[in-house]
């Protein structure tokens, strides 16, 4: 029990997994961290559970019905071979690009604002999928170059366009939460790439300098956002209401909450988006403080869990596609909950397995796929060319 | 050469040591690896920092919302009526400058050229009206009130002798029907007419600069209408009341009388609209009055809560006879009498204790005048003169005395809140300013007060008030309705008087519904217990977060022993056995007063 919990899983050491059988696979397969996404998942149904009032409609069951996709999906991508992965990665990239420019001039011609599309059961947007499908290419590109090639600016130009083509069609639909975690967790996988630190400073500096210019540029809306962050007061019944009544409602809790289905904020109207973002406040009311430290404890251990496995790899690759997906996921957990506790303006970004959603949840599914994968075959070296011996 | 600034020691070992390739692929594994630890440490503090803001709030703020104060900046000084605004400021009335337009026929040289052209610009008068005005002898008529800047400037432009315009106000009120009730409403001439606009018409001529600070709190009252509503809507009823109240200050925080008006326009409608049920209609109260003779027989001393009382054979006087509901078939404990409502136990209660103290009692609850409320609608009580037998008997489980709603929320708050009765104000009395007030009861009685009532509703007839964590208490009431000289078995008014948190109470949340009828939710029930507990357990789920009220584990060890209370009388809740000893009692004999009455009474 206590190996197959272990960050690295189960298994002895196998130097060189180049061809492992799907049995081995399975077996290798860190089922520690499946579980801990089997309960993150569970906590959310239960909380969406409370959310409607005690029942399995309109958002528990449908979240339910999504996640059993969403683990085979993760289970799928946890036994495709690293190496598959690293030569296809341009390729994903490539095609998740195209899908996000098609939706964009499909919305900008006849569809309205619809950004994503419809495949039935849940609604694709090609942003979301964007997250591993950047992570990977970066990965790929990184893992092609030396430590002294990072250090010519020249070689930094493809990375970066890599980042900023696919951040443009997302700040034009336009999405500025998530081009921001676009943009920070591509800076983690530069950053652990081994780029220089003054070039981080560099262009940390320039963003803060262009701050003035992109204030320009925002809708107004964003720029309610903003204001309303600085000053939830000014407009309490207005853009405020929603920052506020979710304090009073982490304040409400107290130590222990006020108990399961129990939460006067966020079972009676005060609370819009309880569901969705700010499905952190229902936790936080009913459960107290402990309930909402006990899940981003549970967080945590899914990021050391993905530092782990980071860490284990014995190809750059690999290493550097563990450190984006759990960096996005870091991301994802620390802007939402700041969000909720209004230390930051509320840019719509859902709590990760938890907040109701379709979209998000695969993007998740697929990122700890990924992880999953690169812990399967941790062991896996790959030559600096590339791919050959498959 | 660059080197990178953390791989540096790497990299120069291990130059030497292997061929190329493999060094530059193992210097980048190791450069992340070394980075990979840094950019965790970084991520564990940020998460250590959310977490450590996480327990900020949600253990060390109160859950209150912050005090908002955005009246309307209006200059007070250019109209000549005062504002009204809630606890927080909030405008409930106010005056804005209008002009009204006039004529003088004799200047008026064509009435028909100018009646048309002030047709064409004021759609709405009628062109004969105004032909018939200005072609008269008079040499003043009015055309139109209150006009807006806008269609002032239609008429200027017109350009039509002999028409002019005075200079007037009009009253507003911005928060509408929310607040009809309290606030009231003027006439053209800007004298109030109803609410606090009569009542305080002078005060507010007098002083326009200063506005009136209520002690109603918008938020509170909108919860409150909003339930309010709700229940009329549930059980198809034709009117409710409801009022929050301040127990420690006598404030009246919320007040709501449905069906209600819009003060803007409460000309031409039901005169019903404009009857206020919560302070001016008096209503026999049923089973909520047994508070008051709960309270009268714990403080008489002659009576403790363990006594039992026969609640078995029927009371017949002249040609009444006096029954119990639901009847238990037992003797019951004066807690019991209160749990379960009962019409037997409250006359042997008060048979014990007299008719002149109970008299006087009910004088000393202020149910023998108006209250203090500061409205024009303050009903008289409808009290029995003379004072007999069967009136006593009746009035101690509430029938024969008609008081109103206010008058029973102002007596029940001095009955819990340590014994002191404060005249109940619809003004918001200043921090720290004296709060007039008078010992009624005695601290002791005070406190099994507060008991009975928290049993009510840990269980009774009010468990649907309960909500967690808010130690709330109450006392149900159903009166069936007298038209003429019967009562009516179909048309009643179901009540419940709830108050939280009971261990130190604050508020009291009454809610009163006018013929409420069955549904099949209530299984054919529309009692107190049924209609409006479930109301007030709303209503105090959503103020008390408002009212900064926090909440508690009802089952910790010092509540437990500010509220604990059982069926056998008991207030220790330590030792409580699974099976209270006086269910087990017997039935008594027929026609003793007194069940078993353990010691003579101590005089104190």
């Amino acid at each position: 029990m206590v190996a197959v919990l272990s960050p690295l899983g189960s298994g002895g050491l196998e130097p060189q997994r180049s061809q492992l059988t799907l049995g081995t696979k399975v077996r290798l397969i860190n089922w520690g961290l499946v579980l801990l996404v089997a309960i993150i998942t569970a906590v959310g149904v239960a909380l969406l559970f409370s959310a409607a009032g005690g029942h399995w409609k309109p958002w528990a069951q449908p979240q339910l019905v999504r996640a059993i996709p969403g683990f085979v999906l993760m289970l799928t991508i946890a036994l495709i071979d690293v190496r598959h992965l690293m030569k296809s990665a341009y390729i994903i990239f490539f095609l998740v690009l195209c899908l996000l420019i098609a939706v964009e001039l499909m919305g900008r011609i006849g569809m309205g604002a619809q950004r994503w599309i419809d495949l039935g059961f849940f609604q694709l947007q090609p942003s979301e999928l964007m997250k591993p499908a950047l992570t990977l290419a970066l990965a790929r590109y990184f893992h092609g170059i030396t430590l002294d090639q990072i250090g010519r600016p020249l070689l930094l130009i493809p990375p970066l366009l890599l980042v900023f083509t696919p951040v443009a069609f997302v700040l034009m639909q336009p999405n500025l939460g998530t081009s921001l975690l676009l943009i920070m967790g591509s800076g983690a996988m530069f950053f652990a790439a081994g780029v220089r630190i003054w070039k981080f400073l560099l262009v940390i500096g320039g963003g803060l300098g262009a701050i003035p210019v992109a204030w320009e540029f925002l809708h107004d809306y964003q720029k309610q956002r903003i204001y309303t962050f600085l000053d939830p007061e000014t407009d309490p019944l207005g853009a405020g209401y929603n920052i506020l009544q979710s304090k009073i409602a982490l304040g409400s809790g107290g130590l222990f909450g006020k108990g399961f289905m129990s939460g006067s904020q966020s079972q009676l109207m005060f609370l819009p988006e309880k569901h969705t973002d700010f499905i952190f406040v229902v936790l936080a009311e009913e459960f107290g403080m402990a309930g909402a430290v006990a899940l981003l404890a549970l967080y945590l251990i899914l990021l050391i869990y993905g530092w782990v496995i980071a860490l284990s790899c014995r190809s750059q690759f690999a290493r550097l596609v563990a450190v984006g997906m759990t960096t996005q996921f870091f991301l994802y957990v620390i802007v939402n909950v700041s969000m909720v506790m209004g230390l930051i303006p509320v840019v719509g970004i859902p709590l990760p397995l938890v907040s109701y959603g379709g979209s998000a949840m695969m993007t998740l599914m697929i990122g700890v796929g990924l992880l999953l994968s690169m812990s399967v075959h941790r062991e896996v070296r790959i030559p600096k060319s590339g791919v050959t011996d498959l | 050469m660059k080197f990178p600034p953390f791989g540096l020691p790497f990299r120069s070992q291990s130059a030497s040591t292997a061929p190329a390739p493999r060094t530059t692929l193992a210097a980048a594994m190791e450069q992340s690896r070394y980075r990979l630890m840094v950019t965790a440490a970084v991520v564990t503090t940020v998460f250590a920092t959310i977490g450590v803001k996480l327990v900020a709030a949600t253990l060390f703020s109160q859950g209150g919302e912050p005090r908002q104060h955005h009246a309307l900046e209006l200059d007070s000084t250019t109209t000549n009526r005062a504002d009204i605004v809630d606890r927080n400021g909030n405008l409930l009335a106010t005056s804005l400058v209008t002009q009204s337009l006039y004529a003088d026929p004799k200047l008026i040289s064509r009435p028909e050229e100018a009646a048309r052209k002030l047709v064409s610009a004021l759609p709405e008068l009628d062109y004969k009206e105004v032909y018939g005005k200005l072609s008269g002898d008079k040499r003043f008529v009015w055309l139109k009130r209150n006009l807006t800047p806008k269609q002032q400037y239609a008429v200027h432009r017109l350009g039509v002798p002999g028409i002019s315009f005075e200079r007037e106000e009009r009253r507003f009120y911005p928060a509408g029907n929310l607040t009809s009730h309290v606030v009231g409403f003027t006439g053209v001439d800007n004298n109030g007419l109803a609410g606090l606009e009569q009542g305080f018409s002078k005060r507010l001529n007098e002083d326009p600069a200063t506005p009136l600070q209520l002690s109603i709190d918008l938020r509170l009252q909108h919860v409150l209408r909003k339930e309010l509503t709700a229940t009329i809507q549930e059980f198809s009823a034709i009117g409710a009341a409801g009022i929050v109240y301040d127990v420690r200050t006598g404030e009246v925080m919320a007040m709501t009388s449905l069906p209600d008006f819009d003060p803007q326009d409460p000309t031409g409608l039901n005169p019903d609209t404009l009857f206020n049920r919560a302070t001016l209609g008096v209503y026999e109260m049923g089973s909520t009055f047994k508070i008051f003779n709960s309270a009268l027989a714990l403080d008489s001393g002659k009576i403790r809560v363990s006594d039992t009382f026969d609640a078995v054979h029927p009371i017949k006087i002249g040609r009444f006879t006096i029954n119990d509901y639901h009847s238990l078939h037992r003797a019951l404990t004066v807690a019991e009498v209160f749990q379960h409502s009962s019409n037997l136990g409250s006359v042997r209660m008060v048979q014990l204790i007299g008719i002149a103290a109970q008299r006087a009692f009910m004088a000393k609850m202020g149910f023998m005048r108006p209250t203090a409320l500061e409205l024009p609608e303050n009903g008289w009580p409808l009290a029995p003169n003379p004072w007999r037998e069967v009136n006593s008997m009746t009035i101690s489980f509430g029938h024969g005395i008609s008081v109103s709603p206010m008058h029973t929320v102002a007596a029940a708050a001095s009955v819990i809140n340590g014994g002191v009765f404060h005249p109940p104000t619809i003004l918001r009395r200043q921090p720290g300013a004296e709060i007039p007030g008078e010992q009624v009861v005695s601290r002791q009685t005070s406190d099994m007060m507060r008991r009975m009532f928290r049993f009510v509703v840990a269980d009774g007839t009010g468990k649907s008030a309960g909500v967690k964590g808010y130690v709330v208490g109450g006392k149900t009431g159903t009166a069936d309705k007298q038209k003429g000289r019967h009562y009516q078995k179909n048309s009643r008014m179901s009540s419940f008087l709830g108050a939280f948190p009971m261990h130190d109470p604050r508020y009291i949340v009454y809610v009163l519904v006018d013929e409420p009828k069955a549904t099949a939710k209530t299984y054919g029930y529309a009692t107190g217990g049924w209609v409006a507990a479930p109301a007030v357990g709303r209503i105090i789920k959503q103020i008390g977060p408002l009212l900064d009220v926090p909440t508690v584990d009802e089952n910790a060890p010092e509540i437990l022993n500010a509220t604990f209370l059982n069926a056998a009388g008991s207030t220790n809740w330590a030792q409580q056995a699974p099976n209270a000893p006086s269910s087990a009692a017997p039935p008594p004999p027929k026609g003793s007063t007194v069940a078993s009455f353990p010691t003579p009474a101590k005089p104190r």
